[in-house]
């Protein structure tokens, strides 16, 4: 193993070790969060606002869109800490620093990972039996997590020199949960033609888009997913790495 | 290159300076959008130049703010210079600040994974460095108990054993060896030492000048961010320390505390409490140290403009901690007759242990009142709970007659 692969390795293990110390139910949580909030969910937009009707197995519908969605936000919200928790340890050792928001993405990821492994088979028990397309999942999660990364390099840097990114991002997330296709599905009619045009430009709709179809309902995904989704990772990864690589050494200082 | 070379050419390193003030809770929410504070460069390094061959050991030696820890941080490749270059070769053990990357949740064994990881070695390396590492701690016990367990010693102990056992090319050493009790300084020192035999190359940082010439054959002398003098160690710290005279004097006496001034303004009464108003010596982590003073002045009419100043300084001298209200941007003081000021410090305490306690109150360009470590305070860290505590205990004795 590399020495970068072995620091990211030795980074997430410490990362997933030491979030569980000290909880009851320790790693069940990666299962629980989201289920907590399907619940809610499915609550607000079938009993009090009568719109998750339309779908079959609403609840199954949300919590293919909530895992990839809660795996971003939790991933830009601990990226804004990261840089600022381990300032003494960058102050010390030189070490390849990008590793850091990287190794809390791909944490975020295994927890994402493990709970679509449960979501898979309630799908299957439910009848939402994968088809031939699932084998494009796994592209679909790699670039997720590598356009998160980038966000989460951007998020980094930019909290160390202004701790209002991280207030900000709180509310820039809520905004955009409801501007992707978590609670809705595209193409269905449910939501303005016009209002759809807007939202396919979102980063994260394309990568919504492919779990629903793909876990959901085990069709291929439509082209304009794709296209969204590989243009947007290629874009925000050769930003964050630009911005952090730009940024590092000033960082170091600023800290 | 060859393995332990060191080169620093024309090198300069710039600080960027904050200038917070936020006394307004209005002016602090200003701060909140756009930072609106004014910025000042401070270059901590100036066209610095000089190579270090391997093998060699090198003191760095300076006042503070000189740019020896900065050289330092440059050589373990932390920051990089603004201009100029710096090329080392080898594998860097810096010892800089021992044990800052371990995680008070995981076990010293997992750290130490964690820790060779970030300095590049793989899990096989790290198991065969990890009896080693627990032998020389003396922490074979404690390797799988959390380290917010251990005491500051302990800790320090790891982290030195840590970062000594890669056998590196070039080790940096910024002054740690102050910490731990004497027998495990002493190992420390032997360690070193061996490495030096072995022709390592040394780079020290120390404001002790018997540790310098003990470990080092040639000295640099940084002023202000320039190398002002490189030689032989006994040349170099011969003019150091007589340029300095006047300031080794100042420390050298620090041991016991000095009373001067005019005497204009003058403290009369002082007392030491915490934040709660309790009177105390000894404060831990996240306690408020207030310094209550009544001061007086002989004037007939009021003074105005008074600094009140402290500073806080380890028992060899060297200040830690130093303001006063002018740096600090709030009001001087003006004292007609006499009146009660204060100071509260809420010290981050990196490094416990006893310090001492300076106030002044300074006008414009007179000293009405020093009163230089005067006040000898106690820093805890923060407070641990103990590994093991009791929760039933039962001490049962039994004495027969025969053996009284």
């Amino acid at each position: 193993m590399t020495g970068g692969m072995l620091l990211m390795k030795s980074l997430v293990e410490k990362d997933l070790k030491v979030r569980y110390k000290r909880s009851f139910l320790g790693f069940l949580w990666f299962l629980l969060k989201p289920l907590f909030s399907m619940v809610v969910y499915t609550i607000v937009f079938t009993k009090i606002i009568r719109f998750g009707g339309a779908i079959e197995h609403f609840s199954l519908f949300l919590l293919t869109g909530l895992l990839p969605w809660n795996f971003f936000a939790a991933s830009l919200s601990a990226s804004a800490k990261t840089l600022l928790d381990n300032q003494k340890l960058i102050r010390s050792i030189y070490f390849p620093r990008v590793a850091l928001p990287i190794s809390s993405v791909i944490a975020n990821a295994v927890h994402m990972l493990m709970a679509m492994v449960v979501l898979e088979v309630l799908l299957t028990a439910f009848g939402h039996i994968p088809g031939l397309s699932i084998i494009t999942l796994p592209v679909a999660i790699v670039l997720l997590a590598a356009m998160t990364s980038g966000f989460a390099m951007m998020i980094s840097v930019g909290n160390v020199y202004y701790r209002d990114v991280s207030q900000f991002l709180e509310v820039i997330l809520l905004a955009w949960f409801y501007a992707s296709p978590i609670i809705y599905p595209l193409g269905a009619g449910l939501i303005p033609a016009r209002m759809e045009a807007v939202i396919k430009f979102n980063p994260v709709a394309g990568a919504m888009e492919i779990f629903h179809s793909t876990m959901y309902y085990g069709t291929w995904p439509e082209l304009w997913a794709w296209v969204s989704l590989v243009t947007w990772t290629a874009v925000i990864l050769a930003a964050g790495l630009l911005v952090f690589k730009r940024m590092e050494p000033s960082v170091v200082k600023e800290l | 290159m060859r393995k332990g070379l060191i080169q620093f050419s024309d090198v300069c390193l710039d600080y960027r300076l904050y200038r917070d003030r936020s006394v307004s809770i209005m002016e602090t929410l200003m701060n909140v959008f756009g930072r609106g504070t004014s910025r000042d460069w401070f270059r901590a390094l100036d066209h610095a130049s000089f190579q270090i061959s391997p093998g060699e050991s090198v003191a760095l030696v300076g006042s503070n703010g000189a740019g020896k820890s900065t050289t330092l941080k440059l050589l373990a490749g932390i920051y990089s210079p603004t201009s100029g270059k710096v090329r080392t070769s080898g594998r860097i053990a810096s010892l800089l600040d021992l044990g800052v990357g371990f995680h008070p949740e995981l076990t010293g064994a997992e750290n130490v994974f964690l820790n060779g990881a970030l300095l590049g070695f793989d899990q096989k390396r790290m198991v065969e460095l990890i009896p080693g590492i627990a032998e020389f701690s003396m922490l074979e016990r404690f390797m799988d108990t959390p380290v917010k367990y251990y005491s500051s010693g302990m800790f320090m102990r790891l982290g030195f054993a840590l970062a000594t056992s890669v056998n590196p090319d070039i080790l940096l050493i910024d002054e740690v060896l102050a910490v731990g009790d004497a027998a495990f300084q002493a190992k420390c020192y032997d360690r070193i030492f061996g490495f030096r035999e072995s022709g390592k190359t040394i780079v020290f940082v120390s404001h002790d000048p018997e540790a310098v010439r003990r470990l080092c054959t040639r000295a640099i002398w940084l002023d202000s961010g320039r190398v002002r003098m490189d030689g032989p160690v006994d040349d170099v710290m011969g003019a150091y320390l007589d340029a300095n005279t006047g300031r080794l004097i100042n420390t050298a006496a620090s041991a016991a505390p000095r009373e001067w001034g005019n005497r204009e303004v003058f403290f009369s009464r002082v007392t030491l409490t915490n934040g709660s108003g309790v009177p105390s010596r000894t404060f831990r982590q996240g306690d408020t140290l207030k310094v209550n003073a009544l001061i007086e002045t002989r004037e007939a009419e009021e003074v105005k403009n008074i600094i009140l100043g402290f500073s806080i300084h380890r028992p060899d001298g060297e200040t830690v901690l130093a303001s006063n209200n002018l740096e600090n941007g709030e009001p001087l003081l003006t004292i007609a007759g006499s009146g009660e000021a204060s100071i509260s410090i809420t010290p981050e305490i990196v490094e416990p242990g006893n310090y001492l306690l300076s106030i002044s109150l300074t006008g414009n360009d007179t000293d009405y009142h020093w009163q230089d470590n005067f006040y000898p305070i106690s820093m805890l860290g923060a407070k641990k709970m103990p590994p093991l505590r009791i929760k039933s205990l039962r001490v049962v004795g039994k004495l027969d007659k025969k053996s009284q």
